[in-house]
């Protein structure tokens, strides 16, 4: 068994260092592998990167982190970044990475992602620039997600995003906005692989649990929604993904 | 407050750099306004309450705003 833990949009600020840390100091003994879904920081300063780096460093488990939209906020990427991976912590954007654990081979693919919206109620790639650019945006990036999960050679395989693959998720948000939450294209990427597991953040108001079209369980760890330092799956070794070879 | 007060005041919230708070519901309940939702520490909330008061000085604000809870899990989720 794989134990993966899972926390996003922790939003963290000087204000809220050492929140995390009493739950964190027992998550060894709990999970393999802590993945941190996006929306680390306040407002994407490289200062609220570091203060991450000393929440959520030096656990004694890896840490696999992708960005969020308030992470880009300040244009300091490149130091929030260093920052964390300074501490150790791994930042997917459109690659993965393989853990073993046990002898068994976890790969985790993992991108920020974007908006749009859902099958049927989507942006579509027309009109002005501006729109024709935030939809090609989230395809690049989605196709970027397809790509990382399907050239991954691992035993149990994990998808993290910021953004929402699934409306499911979302239940609870007003739907004006699920648009600016996530992307039917993120959760065609994860059908396009025998994914196991789908998890991304940045809904607050949404829910926990979804499926994918090709049933790759989603799960929603936004902090607000989870209400918990983290929340923790255990996925069997020998698990068959749903999606595999579904074609989709 | 006029009909526009409760765009005006989401986007503050999310706008501010002292802020930056997309999670906050805003509705206008009768001649107030009601602020929803969940942050990560007492001092964000008490730091959105004195933001709406200041830039909307007249308009009564009521703050459901919860902290949210940081403790360990209880229990795993098995995904067999």
């Amino acid at each position: 068994m794989i134990r993966i833990a899972a926390v996003g949009d922790v939003h963290i600020d000087r204000d809220v260092l050492g929140r995390f840390r009493p739950a964190l100091e027992e998550l060894p003994d709990r999970a393999d592998v802590l993945l941190l879904a996006g929306d680390l920081t306040r407002h994407g300063t490289e200062a609220e990167a570091k203060c991450v780096a000393t929440e959520f460093g030096g656990l004694g488990v890896p840490v696999i982190a992708v960005l969020g939209n308030h992470d880009h906020h300040c244009d300091e990427v490149p130091g929030v970044l260093a920052a964390l991976t300074d501490a150790g912590i791994t930042v997917l954007e459109g690659d993965s990475i393989v853990v073993d654990v046990d002898g068994t081979r976890l790969g985790v693919a993992g991108v920020k992602g974007f908006g749009g919206g859902f099958a049927g109620r989507c942006a579509s790639e027309f009109g002005e620039p501006e729109m024709k650019a935030f939809v090609r945006t989230t395809g690049t990036v989605a196709e970027r997600l397809g790509a990382a999960l399907r050239d991954l050679d691992c035993d149990v395989r994990v998808a993290l995003t910021h953004y929402a693959p699934v409306p499911d998720t979302l239940a609870g948000e007003p739907l004006e906005i699920y648009p600016f939450l996530g992307s039917y294209l993120l959760g065609q990427a994860i059908d396009s692989a025998p994914t196991d597991l789908a998890v991304h953040g940045h809904a607050h108001h949404g829910s926990e649990r979804g499926r994918t079209p090709g049933g790759v369980r989603v799960r929603n760890v936004a902090h607000p929604v989870i209400k918990q330092a983290y929340s923790v799956f255990n996925l069997a070794r020998e698990h068959v993904s749903p999606s595999a070879a579904s074609g989709i | 407050m006029n009909d526009y007060t409760e765009a005006e005041v989401q986007r503050a919230l999310a706008e501010d750099l002292g802020i930056a708070e997309q999670g906050i519901s805003v509705v206008r309940a009768g001649a107030g306004l009601v602020l929803c939702g969940e942050v990560e520490s007492p001092h964000r909330r008490d730091e959105i309450v004195r933001l709406v008061h200041e830039r909307f000085p007249g308009i009564e604000i009521t703050a459901d705003i919860g902290v949210t809870r940081a403790a360990a899990p209880t229990e795993a989720e098995e995904l067999a």
